[in-house]
């Protein structure tokens, strides 16, 4: 038996199973895939290796792996190092994203080969330097353990390979009848290469059919400038130029791309420099409360449907003959929050307002609002000489809107006309209108071929699943909302072997070139022409914008009788609501847009600008109704629409219409990611082609059940009548200082007086920051502050901020260093303050104060926070114990501190695992599978907390020290030593990550002891206050009080408080 | 003997009450002290509650273990409320510890005789208590592993621990603390070690009690080394009493919290520990003296002082309570006026007023002597002390929740761990307590002998029955 002396030379064999004995085939199968399907299979030697390869030698991701308690750090050296390339220097390179075919210019970040960080290209028309919270989303998406690793056929894995294999033999069918049965259907986008290679694709399948389609869709604006100037138009506002702003419904201020240059603009316009200050006065009206009408200095409460109405009546004032459609139009009644007089004297000083400042005046409708509106629109910016001065125009490529695209694809599907259907990116399956039955309907199709970065909802559905290069892996292009292109070069290999669409475009069209970069190219090269070359290309990748690409139209004309014909019809279409009549408003959520983000656990987490809700949407409903129904935020409600019934949380949203509800989109994925499994209920399970937008004839009713609801700032908010809401109310105006426009001329030093400080005359000497080389320091303007939660996004990549989950946001335990805090202010009647008379919303951004007298320090028993030598009020994590004492006398709250290791711990919608409070991989060692990935994404520059320990913002220490490096090196390279003088660095140098992503240009970063410094000026200002100054901390952190504009009315109560109430 | 109820509640102002009942001699006290050990079964009702004790103890090990591995995120503790349960428990179980400083102490430099009989488990309740006290606080650290960091220990960094905060005194206070009541303690029970030595029937009981008895023979000379050196720990105590938990309420009082940064903290903290001291004292004498048959010795009249004690304590709280308030609205502070306002009236208010009722309603009760005197009465009067005291920790330490920006409040819910925890350490605490009743002298069986009318030679002829029943006589 020479077997078992073999066995014997090894030493004794066991056998795993008589199976395996019998080497049955089965067993062996098994044994080679023990973890079937699943992520586990994701990271084998295989792919790890692969996965190496594709970061290759400049790969170092140790030092961020960090462990329990000692890092372990496995190091890889380069056998060759590439040129121009010093390891650990941070590089930046310019791309773009595009979200609702829009693209925004990036500046990305990378150390070592992995982008760490997205930040916004100050060359960039839309981004001038700010970037909101969705681009900084990328890289989390970028390293997101869920994106799908592998393609695949039908239920087997197959590779872009086999689908290159797969196309060659199917070609031929695909391309029969010019491609008749071939049918595209896309996200929306206005890349120049991919309608170039839509364009190629057209050619080579003459038949076949484009569709485009967005659950958050332009369809409303883009029919609207069809209608008042007879083709497409993408307008643009220049609110930087305008004085009197009017929001139909509109949320300009909050829409992913667009809102960075309206948010500067806004900001821009309500700055107060010089001796005669001035600024624009923004009204709004609308159902739900809005960012913009939290920011608004008037602001009406109106039922959605009759925002229609209002718009009449302006445009009755406004037009100088206003069509008989407009007056049949106006006659109707309103349903808003004022009387019937009072709205009319608002609308008066509206017409008159923006009679007085012709030219500088602009007039939005929001995206939910029927094209009409915003045709009204146009022709009131027309009157008031607003197009070509506040409201610019450019062309956009023409299509019927994206459900009519839809409607017609499924049409066509279910006539079985559809033979191969591509979809690139999107998700309909998830978000087309229910009443399409899309899912169902796409089963008729016979080759469904799906591009997307996800093997989400629709890919399960689809016979080709194909891996989609993210954004930062792959080359493309976009286009500005004012028309200027941005190349994108990626910035690293793709991850999971995924390709763009423009190459899937080129691969289906049969087209060479078919990479990506070549394809990009020769799109540069046609638009350039002339001016093209290898250092123009260069050029434009270098700085992120190819000049001159910004197309204009000045001063389209707009067709008055046309318009009356719109009008006319609308007129006829749609009869007065009827007064019970409840809407719902369908809208895009401000942090997981249509459900693209749901898997990003830092839009997940980032709490709503207003609602302050994490990890979950709700139906936001207004006091008054929820009063009338018995709800208070967190009761689930059922909805019926139709026929058609949903459940979901109730929250309470102030000075929104009793008759309006609302629901945010992107919620309730089907999908099982990681981080959106579970995240709310799908709204969109309402929504029919027919109220895309809006719902009307909603019946709510209470269920009796309640789910809670993470939200950041608790409901005392509203609960105004009790002792916490009252106590909030009245201490509001020392907090959040602000004053109107007439009151701040008067009294320019109003700030000051909102409390009475007693004079300090400590005991101790309190110099000891004397001597120190900076004093580093921040001033917030709460008049820019729009409260976008941009800096707080910015705040959370920069600092390797960790994801905690909705059981630990439910607990009080979220991590951001930079939070905003958002308060409702009420009117005051004989019962105290009114939670259904909102007055004003107070947004407060709040980092670390940095106070000169800490009171963090004083009470630390080790010391682990403590000044640095410039002063900085800093967190020694090596360090902390975590007493946790620091937090509880820090009178801003801004510590954080890490109750678990939440860098490795998932985060949990509910406490998981019954009784223990985490899972199994806890206790495990952390350097496996997705982690592995998530570590690529931590900024190298910046701890990585363990558990026990407090945490807090360092106003970015680490730029800072990047800095005075850079400029100590630069000094000594110029001659500089320790006798002559020591090196400055220069005002701006240094800009923490809020402030740079800051649209507003809020946040001032800089050196008090430069006394020309923006902030030792703006700390000097008479707006500027310390928030508790009361306390004595010095903070290093002021503010600028907020100056509203509203009308002054004589002897009437204006909105503002002191502090003395 | 007869077993003729004897009432020395009765107050005779021509003499002195007696503080051992029922013709008790020396060898009988020896006797009936000693059974306690010496029997070589204890009660069924020690080992039942014994076995629940040691469970619950278990339990609170266990609950570590899990803390210690995954986090202080099991418990309830978040933004803004940093503390919660652990350091709740910390000064509950450290104000517990303060009447049997207080007994052994302050009573015995003021020579009061009827602490005899309850000193010495009232000491062993305070070594318990701050026991369970010492591990609130460490365990309750963010990594303990480097929780030795906040000892002044000398170390090649040459990082010293920060002399400004209070927790750092806390670590001082409560160490010290802890060192000298052990030794008061184990000083005190020497000579009656000795006796538990001498009266050994197994080789094992010699041993063990004679290693502990530090080889006494109660010579003159060791007598007087004993006295001596049980006075200079008694004086060393006594600042120790006003001192740890000062230092412990400074924990409140120096943040700047509204409705913790209050100078009443410090005498506040004393009489409400000395308060809740007494009322554990009275918790657990009274199972006790009836467990072990010791009610000769704890007497009715140790417990109606205990109560008596109670109700003056019981009433400063109350009065502290009152000031409080007035000093938030005559201060004219907003943020203090509204941390009370909201104390009263707010999310967690049904605390407050519980805490109301315990401390300062329930104890009223003592006014009347039949209500001191009656054993079901003083237990519920405890009891809510007990419960009161443990509110009134919770309703500061919560007022956290809602401190100077609104938009930072929060609701602080404890988890089932939090409330586990909590009772594991009641039963680490009736653990430690039950062990050392079964296997240590109860009371202090020298120190009562000397307070007998035995130990008085001059009065032998005309006192040799108790005075009590000279009573009936006269």
């Amino acid at each position: 038996m020479p077997s078992v002396s073999k066995r014997r030379a090894s030493g004794q064999a066991y056998w795993r199973s008589l199976d395996e004995l019998s080497r049955k085939t089965h067993f062996g199968d098994a044994l080679g895939d023990e973890f079937l399907g699943g992520v586990m299979e994701s990271m084998n030697a295989l792919e790890r290796r692969h996965f190496l390869k594709i970061m290759g030698a400049s790969l170092a991701f140790a030092g961020l792996a960090g462990c329990r308690r000692w890092p372990e750090e496995k190091i890889v050296p380069y056998s060759r190092r590439p040129a121009g390339r010093t390891p650990g220097t941070p590089v930046q390179y310019a791309t773009g994203m595009e979200l609702g075919g829009l693209g925004l210019g990036l500046l990305v970040t990378s150390v070592d080969g992995r982008p760490i960080k997205v930040e916004g290209n100050p060359e960039h028309p839309s981004s001038l330097g700010a970037s909101g919270p969705f681009a900084q989303a990328a890289i989390l998406d970028l390293y997101d353990p869920d994106r799908a690793r592998q393609g695949r056929h039908g239920r087997t894995e197959a590779s872009w390979d086999d689908f290159d294999t797969w196309l060659g033999a199917n070609l031929e069918t695909i391309s029969a009848d010019g491609g008749a049965g071939l049918r595209v259907l896309c996200e929306a986008t206005s890349s120049p290469s991919m309608l170039a290679m839509r364009e190629r694709l057209q050619r080579t399948f003459p038949s076949m059919v484009w569709h485009e389609y967005e659950s958050v869709s332009d369809d409303n604006e883009r029919i609207g400038t069809r209608m008042a100037f007879g083709r497409p138009l993408l307008a643009n506002m220049d609110l930087s130029q305008s004085r009197v702003i009017v929001s139909l419904g509109a949320d300009f201020l909050d829409r992913p791309i667009t809102s960075l240059g309206c948010i500067r603009g806004f900001a821009d316009s309500r700055r107060l420099d010089g001796a005669h200050p001035e600024m624009s006065r923004l009204y709004a009206f609308e159902g739900m409360l809005s960012l913009t009408g939290a920011n608004a200095d008037h602001r009406v409460t109106v039922r959605p449907s009759d925002i229609t109405t209002l718009a009449a009546r302006l445009a009755m004032g406004v037009l100088p003959e206003p069509p008989v459609s407009v007056r049949t139009l106006a006659a109707r009644s309103i349903d808003s929050s004022l009387s019937e007089e009072d709205l009319g004297r608002i609308l008066a000083m509206v017409i008159s307002d923006l009679q007085t400042h012709r030219g500088r005046g602009v007039i939005a409708a929001g995206l939910t609002q029927p094209p009409e509106v915003h045709l009204l629109a146009h022709l009131m910016n027309a009157a008031i000489g607003a197009v070509g001065n506040t409201v610019t125009y450019v062309p956009v490529p023409d299509h019927k809107g994206h459900v009519h695209s839809l409607t017609s694809l499924v049409g066509a599907m279910g006539e079985g006309n559809v033979e191969t259907l591509v979809i690139i990116g999107g998700n309909p399956v998830y978000d087309a209108p229910t009443d399409l039955h899309f899912a169902d309907t796409l089963r008729n199709v016979g080759r469904t071929i799906r591009l997307s970065e996800y093997d989400d909802e629709t890919a399960a559905q689809c016979s080709w699943f194909l891996p989609r290069a993210h954004l930062l892996e792959a080359w493309g292009d976009v286009r500005a909302n004012d028309g200027t292109i941005t190349v994108c070069q990626p910035l690293i290999q793709p991850l999971f072997d995924g390709r763009s669409a423009i190459e899937l475009l080129a691969a289906l069209s049969k087209d060479e070139p078919r990479s990506g970069e070549q394809i990009v190219q020769r799109t540069f090269a046609d638009t350039t022409e002339e001016r093209f070359s290898e250092a123009s290309w260069h050029q434009a990748l270098h700085d992120g914008v190819v000049p001159q690409s910004a197309s204009t139209v000045k001063r389209p004309s707009v067709d008055l009788a046309d318009a009356e014909r719109h009008l006319g019809r609308f007129v006829d279409a749609r009869g007065s609501a009827a007064a019970s009549d409840t809407e719902l408003l369908f809208v895009a959520d401000s942090k997981l847009y249509d459900g693209r983000f749901a898997n990003n656990g830092w839009q997940q987490e980032l709490p709503d600008p207003l609602t302050k809700l994490t990890w979950d949407n709700a139906l936001l409903l207004g006091i008054g109704r929820a009063k009338e129904l018995g709800v208070d935020t967190g009761d689930v409600v059922s909805v019926q629409v139709d026929g058609r019934s949903l459940e979901l949380p109730v929250l309470l949203m102030p000075g929104q219409h009793d008759k309006c509800a609302v629901v945010a989109l992107g919620y309730g994925r089907r999908f099982k990611g990681r981080v959106c499994a579970g995240a709310g209920t799908d709204g969109g399970a309402l929504r029919t082609t027919g109220s895309f937008f809006t719902a009307r004839g909603v019946q709510i009713t209470r269920t009796g059940k309640s789910y809670p609801l993470a939200v950041t700032q608790d409901h005392h908010a509203i609960d105004v009548r009790g002792v916490a809401g009252k106590g909030q109310q009245d201490r509001l105006g020392a907090i959040f200082r602000e004053a109107s426009l007439d009151e701040f001329r008067e009294h320019p030093d109003f700030a000051a007086h909102r409390t009475h400080v007693l004079h300090q005359l400590s005991p101790y000497s309190e110099d000891n920051l004397k001597g120190a080389e900076h004093r580093w320091a921040m001033s917030i303007d709460l008049g820019a502050c729009v409260g976008c939660n941009g800096c707080v996004a910015a705040c959370h990549a920069e600092n390797n901020i960790p994801i905690v989950g909705k059981d630990q946001v439910l607990r009080g335990r979220e991590m951001h260093w930079i939070r905003v805090d958002r308060y409702f202010s009420f009117a005051r009647d004989d019962n105290g303050y009114d939670p259904t008379q909102l007055q004003s919303v107070a947004l407060q951004p709040m980092p670390c104060q940095m106070c000169e007298n800490a009171p963090c320090e004083t009470v630390c028993p080790v010391g682990a926070t403590m000044h640095d030598a410039d002063g900085l009020n800093v967190m020694v994590y090596n360090r902390c114990v975590g007493t946790r004492y620091c937090s509880n006398n820090c009178p801003y709250k801004v510590r954080r501190f890490n109750f678990y290791d939440y860098w490795k711990r998932k985060p949990h919608r509910e406490q998981p695992g019954k009784l223990l409070q985490v899972e199994r991989e806890y206790y495990e060692r952390p350097q496996a599978g997705a982690d592995e990935l998530r570590q690529m994404q931590f900024n190298p520059e910046v701890s990585v907390r363990m558990r026990g320990v407090m945490e807090k913002c360092t106003f970015c220490t680490q730029r800072i020290e990047a800095a005075k490096i850079k400029t100590k090196n630069q000094w000594v390279q110029d001659g500089g030593n320790e006798q002559g003088t020591p090196p400055t660095i220069a005002d701006g140098t240094i800009r923490t990550a809020c402030e740079e992503a800051c649209p507003a240009r809020a946040i001032t970063f800089g050196d008090l002891n430069d006394p020309n410094s923006r902030v030792a000026q703006l700390h000097e200002d008479q707006r500027s206050y310390s928030v508790l100054e009361e306390l004595n901390p010095k903070t290093r952190v002021k503010y600028l009080a907020k100056v509203r504009n509203p009308i002054e009315s004589g002897g009437h109560d204006h909105p503002i408080r002191h502090g003395d109430t | 003997m007869e077993a003729t109820p004897i009432d020395n509640t009765f107050e005779d102002p021509g003499q002195r009450a007696p503080l051992v009942l029922n013709h008790n001699d020396f060898t009988s006290v020896t006797t009936d002290i000693c059974r306690a050990s010496e029997s070589p079964r204890p009660p069924r009702a020690w080992y039942i509650a014994f076995a629940i004790s040691a469970a619950l103890a278990s339990l609170f090990f266990l609950l570590i273990f899990y803390l210690f591995i995954t986090g202080v995120g099991i418990w309830g503790n978040h933004s803004p409320t940093m503390w919660g349960f652990p350091i709740v428990n910390f000064v509950f179980w450290i104000g517990i510890g303060h009447a049997g400083t207080l007994i052994s102490a302050i009573l015995f430099l003021f020579r009061q005789k009827w602490r005899t009989a309850i000193n010495r488990f009232a000491e062993a309740m305070t070594i318990f208590a701050v026991v369970c006290a010492g591990t609130f606080p460490v365990i309750h650290v963010g990594r303990v592993w480097v929780v030795y960091w906040l000892f002044p220990i000398p170390n090649q960094m040459e990082l010293w621990p920060q002399f400004r905060s209070p927790l750092l005194w806390d670590v001082f206070a409560v160490s010290t603390y802890f060192t000298v009541s052990l030794l008061f303690w184990y000083v005190g029970m020497i000579p009656d070690l000795a006796t538990f030595r001498d009266r050994a029937a197994t080789k094992t009981r010699a041993i063990i009690y004679g290693l502990l008895a530090l080889g006494w023979t109660g010579s003159n000379r060791h007598w007087h080394r004993y006295e001596r050196a049980y006075l200079l720990l008694a004086a060393l105590a006594t600042p120790l009493v006003l001192s740890v938990h000062s230092v412990v309420s400074f924990d409140f009082a120096v943040a700047q919290l509204p409705g913790w940064h209050s100078t009443i903290f410090p005498p506040y903290f004393v009489a409400g520990a000395i308060f809740g001291g007494f009322a554990m004292v009275v918790t657990l004498a009274v199972p006790s003296r009836q467990l072990w048959g010791l009610k000769d010795f704890i007497t009715m009249r140790h417990l109606e002082n205990m109560n008596k004690i109670i109700l003056l304590t019981g009433s400063i709280v109350g009065y502290a309570y009152v000031s409080e308030f007035f000093i938030a609205w005559y201060s004219g502070a907003t943020y203090e006026g509204f941390a009370f306002i909201n104390r009263a009236f707010g999310q967690h208010a049904w605390a407050y007023w519980l805490m109301l009722f315990c401390n300062v309603v329930a104890p009223q009760l003592f006014w009347f002597k039949r209500f001191r005197r009656s054993i079901p009465v003083m237990y519920f009067v405890v009891m809510c002390v007990n419960v009161g005291m443990w509110f009134e920790r919770f309703v500061i330490v919560i007022s956290l929740e809602q401190d100077f920006l609104p938009s930072s409040w929060g609701y602080f819910a404890p988890t089932w761990v939090d409330l586990m925890m909590l009772v594991g350490s009641m039963g680490l605490f009736l653990m430690l307590f039950l062990l050392f009743i079964r296997y240590l002298p109860v009371i202090a069986m020298a120190e009562l002998k000397a307070v007998m009318p035995q130990a008085d030679p001059h009065t032998s002829g005309e006192h040799d029955t108790p005075a009590g029943q000279n009573r009936e006589v006269v």
